[in-house]
């Protein structure tokens, strides 16, 4: 079945998203805090047990896993909200309106990824002023490519999020998701830990982590190509993987979502 | 008629977006004549098996008062929602301002407001800023936006508090704007959900006369559901009674009423074995045209029963006198006092209720299982009363009280269904549901 897009749909939506969380000051708060404890606390203080890594130092080597974390928290969440959306009966309102379904999660979806990509930017910008990017010409351009990752980021894990909402109905089960979905994520991501250091069969695990595949493009465009893993050819595979995950996660996504029961 | 409609059904389909408004305006000359709402066979069975809707017909004519009376469970709120779009029907079809529920969602859509049973409102943005969202999804530009929404704003009295968050609202305001959401795009139809669930007296006599208003001034044509029937009775054109998902009468409410003419003379007894020795009795007189067994009332404190005595809030003079603004034309009458104002149609058990309070409605709760009350349908109920208690007393069963009152539709219904209308239907979880709705719209200020 076709659905009609309405732009007009997709931008209220979106600019609801946006309204909400520059509201929520405490979340952005604590995500901000979190983060940065990560990048003080491990990037400083394991850092200087771990001395430096291809050229990295701890702290610098973090600082894109850390993005990543803010980015992967913020957009699952933010998919997943179309929970809290039902449970407050703001789903009946937009559900009501001459407009397609299709219109409304992907204003959703949109919106999410803004709002959390806005979450990375704060991120990248406390990172930059703890020290972990060199201050060149080059990072200036590195972190305008980084926003564009970003949002392929958020895109596909803001999809995840309302694919998993489409499906659970209450806030308890929100909590296996964060343990079983959302912290393997992270982990995996290569955050802590280069790919090249880990078990074979981590590294398994880790080659079948989208986001790992983020946080490699994120290093890249703001530490240089001082990347462990990744040559000419690993930036477009990266990036293809990135792009084929955010394309599924909207479309399965949209499709739960259009099924799914008030 | 069939014409047109196919010719707009081809015009509906083939090009949606922008040819919405012009769509709106054949379909408003195309039914000018014709019913706004049209229902034929409207059926629907949930996945677990339940026949939630069982195969409805009706008309609707523009500018009426169509008020869904049922218990919970019956169905409203199902029809309404296939009505809009929102749940699609098993069998049957229904067309709202010229437009198929199945083929044309869109066109019903814009046809449509929706003031729904739960809270609908985001409780972050403030009260401007949720009809702005509303404004914008259904695609109305910014200035025609702006506009609205002051006038909305007037319309609900809300203009001094807009721009504070929803959460801070009370109950009847965010129902006020609620209200005020589902007109700003000018629908031709408005649904309304159980709107004054929960509300006390004051809020719910102020939003009664909003809705007339609407209805008087904009010709608007409204559907509301309701399990209260003195709000049928005092808004509604015709009423239309269902129960276990089917029609069981549809008309005035005067002419409802008028099914039971004479008076009931309402008898309550110490318990189940006295109906059983004195019903017989009753039965062999022939100056009683009708005995009814009131069911319902038989130890299940439901929410329903809660809802409807608390509804008379004890001391309601009391409300009435610390908020005289509140109250339209300062109807609100002390407990006991009668009902002065309105269209007059306050009907007499609602004082009783009122007068009884919380304590005469719930000391029967606990009684012993099975029904203990007996309406009798007589002429000139006043001078039967000696004869009945004489009756009584023959038999040598205990009355505990005798009350008389013109026919309501609270009888009509009884009589109809063989069901006391407060006698609830709904699950567990619904009752659940429904008590916070319910604490919900009672709350004052939230967050």
């Amino acid at each position: 079945m076709v659905q009609p897009l309405s732009a007009q749909a997709i931008y209220v939506i979106l600019l609801r998203e946006v309204k909400l969380y520059v509201r929520a000051r405490a979340r952005i708060v604590a995500s901000v805090a979190q983060s940065f404890f990560f990048l003080a606390i491990f990037g400083l203080g394991l850092g200087g047990f771990i001395g430096r890594f291809g050229g990295l130092n701890y702290l610098s080597y973090l600082a894109p896993g850390i993005i990543g974390m803010g980015l992967l928290f913020g957009s699952v969440f933010s998919g997943v909200s179309v929970v809290f959306d039902r449970q407050f009966g703001f789903l009946k309102e937009m559900l009501i309106a001459p407009v397609s379904r299709t219109s409304i999660i992907l204003g959703k979806i949109m919106g999410g990824a803004v709002t959390a990509s806005i979450q990375g930017v704060i991120l990248m910008t406390v990172a930059g002023l703890m020290g972990a990017f060199t201050p060149t010409l080059a990072l200036v351009a590195g972190a305008l490519a980084a926003i564009g990752v970003m949002l392929l980021i958020t895109t596909g894990f803001v999809g995840l999020g309302v694919a998993i909402g489409s499906k659970i109905t209450d806030f308890h089960a929100f909590q296996l998701i964060a343990t079983f979905v959302m912290w393997p994520l992270f982990m995996l991501s290569g955050v802590f830990f280069p790919i090249d250091v880990a078990p074979f069969p981590l590294q398994v695990a880790m080659f079948f982590d989208p986001l790992f595949y983020g946080v490699e493009l994120l290093r890249g465009c703001l530490l240089g190509a001082a990347t462990p893993l990744l040559g000419p050819l690993g930036w477009l595979i990266a990036l293809g993987v990135l792009v084929g995950f955010s394309a599924a996660m909207v479309v399965i996504g949209t499709y739960l979502f259009s099924r799914a029961q008030v | 008629m069939l014409l047109t409609k196919d010719e707009r059904n081809k015009d509906g389909t083939l090009e949606r977006g922008m040819a919405g408004a012009e769509n709106d305006m054949i379909a408003e000359n195309s039914t000018k004549h014709a019913h706004i709402i049209e229902v034929k066979g409207l059926t629907k069975v949930f996945d677990n098996g339940v026949r939630a809707v069982d195969g409805i017909s009706f008309t609707v004519e523009e500018g009426e008062i169509l008020g869904f009376l049922g218990p919970n469970g019956a169905g409203k709120t199902t029809t309404l929602n296939m009505l809009a779009t929102l749940l699609r029907p098993t069998s049957g079809t229904a067309t709202v301002n010229g437009y198929d529920i199945l083929r044309e969602p869109d066109g019903v859509r814009r046809s449509i407001g929706f003031v729904f049973q739960d809270p609908t409102l985001d409780n972050e943005l403030t009260g401007r800023e949720n009809l702005d969202f509303h404004g914008r999804i259904y695609g109305l530009k910014q200035d025609v936006r702006q506009q609205r929404i002051n006038e909305m704003l007037e319309v609900v009295q809300l203009a001094d508090r807009a721009d504070n968050p929803v959460k801070t609202y009370s109950g009847g305001m965010k129902r006020r704007l609620e209200i005020a959401r589902g007109l700003l795009h000018y629908p031709r139809v408005l649904f309304l959900d159980e709107p004054t669930l929960g509300l006390d007296p004051q809020t719910r006599r102020a939003i009664w006369e909003r809705i007339e208003r609407l209805n008087e001034d904009q010709n608007i044509t409204i559907i509301l559901t309701t399990h209260y029937t003195e709000e049928a009775d005092h808004l509604c054109d015709r009423i239309q009674i269902i129960d276990l998902g089917k029609i069981v009468a549809l008309d005035t409410p005067d002419r409802l009423k008028a099914r039971l003419e004479g008076d009931v003379v309402s008898l309550t007894f110490k318990d189940q074995a006295a109906i059983a020795k004195i019903r017989p009795v009753f039965e062999g007189k022939d100056w009683i045209r009708r005995i009814d067994t009131v069911e319902g009332e038989n130890g299940q404190a439901t929410v329903s029963h809660m809802m409807q005595t608390m509804g008379g809030v004890p001391g309601g003079g009391s409300l009435g006198a610390m908020m005289p603004g509140m109250s339209p034309g300062g109807m609100m009458p002390g407990a006991g006092s009668s009902y002065a104002g309105g269209r007059g149609k306050m009907p007499p058990r609602v004082q009783q209720m009122q007068a009884q309070g919380l304590g005469g409605e719930s000391s029967q709760l606990g009684g012993s299982g099975g029904p203990k009350r007996l309406n009798l349908l007589v002429d000139d109920g006043g001078h039967r009363i000696p004869e009945i208690v004489k009756l009584v007393d023959t038999v040598g069963v205990v009355l505990e009280s005798v009350e008389l009152h013109k026919p309501t539709l609270d009888d009509v219904f009884l009589s109809v269904t063989g069901r006391n209308i407060r006698d609830e239907r709904g699950s567990f979880m619904e009752s659940i549901r429904r008590r916070r709705i319910i604490q919900e719209a009672r709350s004052q200020v939230r967050g």
